[in-house]
């Protein structure tokens, strides 16, 4: 029979129907949905159990205690530590990524020279050729930890300068250094006693200080309560997030602060507000009025606000000598409730911004912000753990980034305690890292390594006998038996903390009133954040929603 | 030119005239372009993702769901017209049935292919035939949706197996024969699918609790709009297919359909118009001054914001509703081809308005109070898209009236249909 | 004995500083996509700015942080969910969404007031070697598919787990917390059960100072938010169809 096109249309249309009677189709179909539930470029995290450890970020020098949550040996999760003592569980925002920044594509993984692919022993070679035909400068972003003590060794035996980067809140103190003649990282604001607390700027509720320690303050004392124990006014030109919160938001014009706090002091001598009487400021309270665009009366009510609630402190958002007058004014120097000395003996440094007369070289830490450009022709052996995009710096040396290495927490800026942890290290990476402190080590072997400083002070903690260990119940030192014992809870995530300092013991001389600075105003964690990249779950805040700006990159 | 000297004359119904190939060719040339450009568009959108598209999440459903729920509207006239000649008994519009059924046919098809586009995920689209929720009127949508296009096709299968050539297999033959007797099954079948998923369509957004623009109260589980979607989907179902046809024959040159048939169309779409009109108003003022103040809303609020204001509800209702009712049910206006085809085409715009209202300006107005009132414009991929679908209709179109009986009434040498009708 | 899981938000003590967003971004393994905007981002749980509309001095502005507010009552996206990948798990009353049965039709979010959906827009992507640092015991999902807030289940897995372990039916409050409060520095937001009339989460959601927005929808929501300002609770309380120039900060 031959097989004519009709034939085949017909057996074809009979075929379809058939199918539809058969598995196949339907098996496809169900097999096309498991296919749609399990794509191979999805990535899927690995089936493996979950351990807590707990550390500490050192991102910024806040150092915020962390529950870190391990998987196959990296991070998989990052939460606060409830039971740390001043940062209370909370982190900035960018701290909940942090355990994304080992991943970041701009991490720096091999030394580069010039642009081009280097070694750590041509580097070596470099800086020992450097160091040794001329003065090192040596930056460091995070002054305090035991690899500091390593650049402060180093710069002294070698003739060479070691400089440290300020925060906000430490420059905020700068002021009562040269009044007090008290270093000011023995320096600290006692939040805790606080009643009246203006602020000049600062973003106390957005970032300034340990996240968790103001937030935590104000949360419990005045956080929607009608008369709350924490008042505090925050004096901005514009809403900002403290502003919102605050008791109160008093809108001046921008860069008037300095005048406002001057005119306040004025106020606060002619009305005899208070007892004291340092010497007047020039401005006189209708020039105050106009600069800030408020009343008299209303800088005059402001004044009597301010002694209304004892004790009172004033913030300014960076370094201000007029709103740090205005606290000597209000005797909150050396007071309870105000700034107060810390029991640690330590001493004044030279900022990172100062001039560099001459230096055959500068080591640039990696707790600096990528931005810093030292004015300089010096050969720069730059640290960083991640790529930050064009630079200055003859080398780029990739150093630990988060939770790479064992290192110390001091104390964080302006607490009024002083405080100790250590970050262990909880992620090893494949390729080959060196902090500074390593590499300085590295070139003269004299120097003691950090590790070797952190079982020193550990020792000293000990010894001392003093303060408390939180961890997560509270210990008396006075009750750990050894120091080993006491580093195995320090290496479990315990803070110990001083005792606090009995008021009193800062004399403050204050011989004219300050002139007005130079504004300067405060961005909170975005300042305090060191690294030069951002953990892509930042893009919550600045992209997929309206909720922040995205910081600017600071220049130093 | 007479059929048999046709390069594809064999494939044309003998004695029918048809313009030459090259022509026809060159006629369908730009429309497969348009098709393979929306081809194109949605393959991006199925191998990139909808991100293609200009939706996001405050605009979930923007210009697809929009012109799906038009063109299943105004491819009402398919259910409507066979349940009006087969049920109803009105043989003067049989003329116009095939055509109907065409434009049914692509209607549904076109708006499903878009709807598979417009899911993320296509490849489980059966899910719901698996796993259907009974609560949600997207059920109830996609089964009577599918169904009902299973009987468009077999509504149509039979039309295209009267092809001239197609109808030479005896078994194509027997198969169309005994498939034309299930022709009025179909039709009660294909009225009450249609009857629900028009008022479905409807449902989908009468209830939803969340949008007080949206949501109505109504008769049991069933939301107003579900029966004011069937109404205006009735009204201007017959318009389409007074439009297509007057298009059709300015295209060809040929009269096709009987003036009278043209008036019939026009009069049933104009008394369904008005009934919907008076159904709207109703409907309106209960929501006005009852529904949306219940849930503690001054429905005026809904109309403050820019370009959304009382006029579109005023245009909705009045200009392209009571209208062209008014034009199409007075014999003297209605006779006139040009406002025939004037309030035809407002009919249809109407209602495609009231879909767009329903779908973009209820997904515009925020529901938050500190929501901000947000705009949306289709990406080209969304709008070639649905060119796509357009072109594909055309296509589909002049290749069933250039080689299946459209418009043909029974010759003689055709067996007599037994159906009785 | 069922549990009914759900918020009370202070937004007198909510800053806006956006950690909770990004710990719950964290817990949930949500992509972070550059091309991403504010209008496609993926953001289970988002903190709205909103000010009294005033200009100057009188401006005031507070945070309101959104995700789902777990409807208890006619429940907008399980009704119209066509395939049933949403469902209120009668156990614990968290509204489940089942990413691998979503079709991605995304009626569920015309559906949603509180715009609490999100649909995937684009596969989920990280940097090289990124996978490595996502969350165990949560799936990654795939474009097409609509996610949303579902009060860190796998944390509520986890603590059922580590009950079961010790031999017991019910879990310790204390092991599940999700991350949006646990992340959250001022404990604005807090997390019980609102079954318990012991939990004070459950005792503060009764108090005359919480408010739920929409609540005239009739949904019964189980997000609370409270404040003692008097313009954020009546902005809250307010409809949304008036003009948005005025309420948006």
């Amino acid at each position: 029979m031959k097989l004519t096109r009709r034939d085949l249309l017909a057996w074809s249309a009979g075929a379809a129907a058939g199918l539809i009677v058969t598995p196949i189709p339907w098996k496809i179909l169900d097999d096309t949905s498991i296919w749609s539930q399990n794509w191979p470029w999805i990535p899927q995290p690995a089936r493996v159990p979950v351990e807590i450890r707990q550390s500490h970020c050192t991102l910024c020098p806040k150092g915020c205690g962390l529950r870190v949550r391990m998987a196959a040996g990296w991070a998989v999760g990052v939460a606060g530590m409830k039971t740390h003592p001043t940062s209370h569980g909370a982190l900035c925002p960018l701290g909940f990524g942090a355990h994304q920044l080992n991943w970041h594509p701009q991490r720096l993984r091999e030394v580069r020279h010039r642009g081009n692919a280097s070694s750590w022993n041509e580097a070596h070679a470099a800086f020992a050729r450097a160091s040794s035909e001329g003065p090192v400068v040596i930056i460091d972003g995070y002054p305090g930890r035991a690899a500091s003590s390593v650049y402060e060794s180093f710069a002294e035996k070698n003739h060479g300068e070691y400089r440290v980067f300020r925060g906000t809140e430490l420059r905020s103190l700068n002021p009562y250094e040269s009044w007090t003649g008290v270093p000011v990282t023995s320096l600290g604001y006692d939040l805790e006693n606080t009643q009246t607390l203006i602020s000049f700027g600062a973003p106390l509720l957005d970032g300034w200080g340990t996240p968790g320690y103001v937030t935590r303050l104000w949360s419990e004392k005045s956080g929607g309560v009608d008369d709350p124990q924490l008042r505090i006014i925050q004096i901005e030109p514009s809403l900002s997030r403290t502003a919102a919160r605050a008791r109160q938001w008093l809108r001046i014009h921008e860069g008037s602060e300095s005048a406002l706090a001057s005119g306040l002091a004025r106020v606060l001598m002619e009305q005899n507000l208070v007892p004291a009487h340092p010497p007047i400021p020039a401005i006189t309270i209708s020039d105050a009025a106009a600069r800030t665009g408020w009343s008299e009366d209303a800088i005059q009510e402001l004044a009597r606000t301010l002694v209304s609630r004892p004790p009172a402190l004033a913030i300014a958002a960076n370094e201000n000598p007029t709103v740090a007058a205005l606290n000597v004014l209000l005797g909150s120097v050396g007071a309870r409730g105000g700034i107060v000395r810390k029991e640690k003996i330590s001493h004044a440094y030279v900022s990172a911004s100062a001039a560099i007369s001459t230096a055959r070289a500068v080591l640039i830490d990696s707790s600096v912000p990528w931005d810093f450009a030292p004015q300089t022709d010096a050969e720069i052996f730059r640290f960083a753990a991640w790529n930050g995009g064009p630079t200055k710096a003859d080398w780029l040396l990739p150093a630990p980034g988060f939770l790479e290495e064992l290192t110390d927490v001091p104390t964080a800026p302006a607490l009024p305690v002083e405080t100790y942890a250590v970050a262990p290290a909880l992620v090893k990476t494949t390729f080959e890292l060196q902090s500074a402190a390593q590499f300085l080590v590295g070139i003269d072997s004299s120097l003691t390594p950090p590790e070797k400083t952190i079982h020193d002070r550990c020792a000293d903690l000990f010894k001392n006998r003093s303060g408390t260990l939180h961890a997560p119940e509270s210990i008396a030192i006075a009750k750990i038996e050894s120091v080993q014992q006491l580093k195995e809870q320090l290496w479990k995530g315990a803070v110990w903390v001083g005792e606090a300092s009995p008021p009193g013991g800062l004399k403050c001389e204050l011989k004219e009133w300050p002139p007005e600075p130079i504004p300067a105003t405060a961005a909170g964690w975005a300042d305090s954040w060191q690294a030069p990249v951002l953990p892509p779950l930042a893009s919550k805040l600045y992209i997929e929603s309206n909720l922040r700006d995205a910081p600017e990159r600071r220049n130093a | 030119m007479a059929s048999s000297t046709l390069m594809d004359a064999r494939w044309i119904a003998r004695g029918e005239e048809r313009a030459p190939l090259s022509r026809f060719l060159l006629w369908l040339a730009p429309w497969i372009v348009l098709l393979a450009i929306g081809v194109y568009a949605a393959g991006l959108c199925l191998y990139y993702g909808l991100n293609q598209t200009n939706m996001d999440n405050r605009f979930a459903f923007g210009l697809w769901i929009f012109l799906d729920l038009g063109i299943i509207a105004l491819g009402a006239g398919a259910f409507f017209t066979g349940f009006l000649v087969y049920i109803l008994g009105r043989t003067e519009l049989k003329p116009i049935l095939n055509t109907a059924v065409v434009v049914g046919f692509i209607c549904y098809s076109g708006a499903v292919s878009i709807l598979m586009i417009d899911v993320g995920q296509p490849l489980r689209a059966w899910f719901t035939f698996w796993h259907p929720n009974t609560h949600s009127m997207l059920t109830e949508v996609t089964f009577c949706i599918s169904c009902y296009l299973l009987v468009l096709s077999l509504e149509y299968i039979p039309l295209l197996l009267r092809n001239r050539q197609l109808k030479q297999l005896p078994s194509f033959f027997v198969f169309e024969h005994q498939l034309h007797k299930l022709v009025p099954v179909l039709a009660a079948v294909g009225t009450l699918l249609s009857f629900f998923h028009q008022g479905s369509l409807g449902g989908l957004y009468g209830v939803l609790r969340g949008r007080p623009f949206a949501f109505r109260t109504g008769f049991l589980i069933w939301p107003s709009t579900f029966f004011l979607f069937i109404l205006s989907a009735i009204a201007s179902g017959p318009s389409f297919l007074i439009l297509i046809t007057a298009t059709v024959e300015k295209v060809t040159g040929k009269k096709l359909v009987a003036d009278r048939v043209f008036r019939r169309l026009g009069y049933i779409s104009g008394l369904l118009l008005a009934l919907y009109v008076a159904a709207k108003s109703i409907d309106t003022l209960v929501w006005l001054n009852f529904t949306s103040r219940s849930e503690g809303f001054a429905p005026w609020q809904f109309y403050s914001h820019k370009p959304f204001g009382t006029p579109i509800l005023f245009a909705e209702i009045v200009v392209l509703g009571l209208l062209p009712a008014c034009l199409l049910i007075p014999e003297t206006t209605r006779r006139r081809r040009w406002i025939l085809l004037c309030a035809a085409a407002m009919a249809c715009s109407g209602v495609l308005l009231n879909r767009f209202v329903l779908t973009v300006q209820t997904l515009a107005l925020p529901t938050l109070p500190f929501d901000d009132f947000l705009q949306y414009r289709p990406s080209w991929q969304e709008i070639a898209s649905f060119g796509g679908v357009i072109a594909y209709g055309v296509i589909l179109y002049s290749l069933s009236y250039r080689y299946l009986p459209l418009f043909a009434a029974p010759k003689e040498g055709d067996p007599p249909h037994v159906s009785g009708h | 004995m069922s549990a009914r899981y759900g918020m009370v938000i202070d937004l007198d003590r909510c800053t806006g500083c956006g950690s909770c967003m990004i710990a719950c971004a964290s817990e949930n393994n949500v992509p972070s996509l550059p091309q991403a905007t504010a209008r496609t981002g993926l953001t289970p749980l988002l903190v709205r700015k909103v000010s009294n509309g005033e200009d100057g001095e009188r401006r005031r502005a507070a945070f309101i942080p959104i995700m789902c507010a777990h409807c208890e009552h006619d429940t907008p996206c399980v009704k119209v969910c066509p395939q049933q990948a949403v469902e209120v798990d009668k156990a614990t009353g968290i509204v489940m969404q089942m990413p691998q049965r979503c079709l991605g039709c995304r009626y569920c979010m015309t559906a949603c007031p509180y715009h609490a959906r999100y649909f995937n827009w684009w596969d989920p992507a990280w940097p090289k070697g990124m996978e490595k640092s996502l969350n165990p015991g949560v799936a990654v999902r795939m474009r097409g598919v609509v996610e949303k807030c579902n009060l860190c289940h796998a944390r509520l897995h986890a603590a059922e787990e580590k009950a079961a372990a010790a031999g017991k039916r019910e879990i310790d409050p204390a092991d599940y917390e999700p991350a949006c409060a646990e992340a959250c520095p001022t404990g604005a937001i807090r997390f019980g059960n609102l079954a318990d009339p012991d939990d004070p989460v459950s005792k503060e959601a009764r108090s005359p100072e919480a408010f739920r927005l929409l609540a005239e929808l009739g949904t019964e929501p189980k997000l609370y938010y409270k404040s003692k300002e008097a313009w954020v609770r009546a902005l809250a309380e307010s409809n949304s169809a008036r003009n948005s120039e005025v309420q948006h900060g």
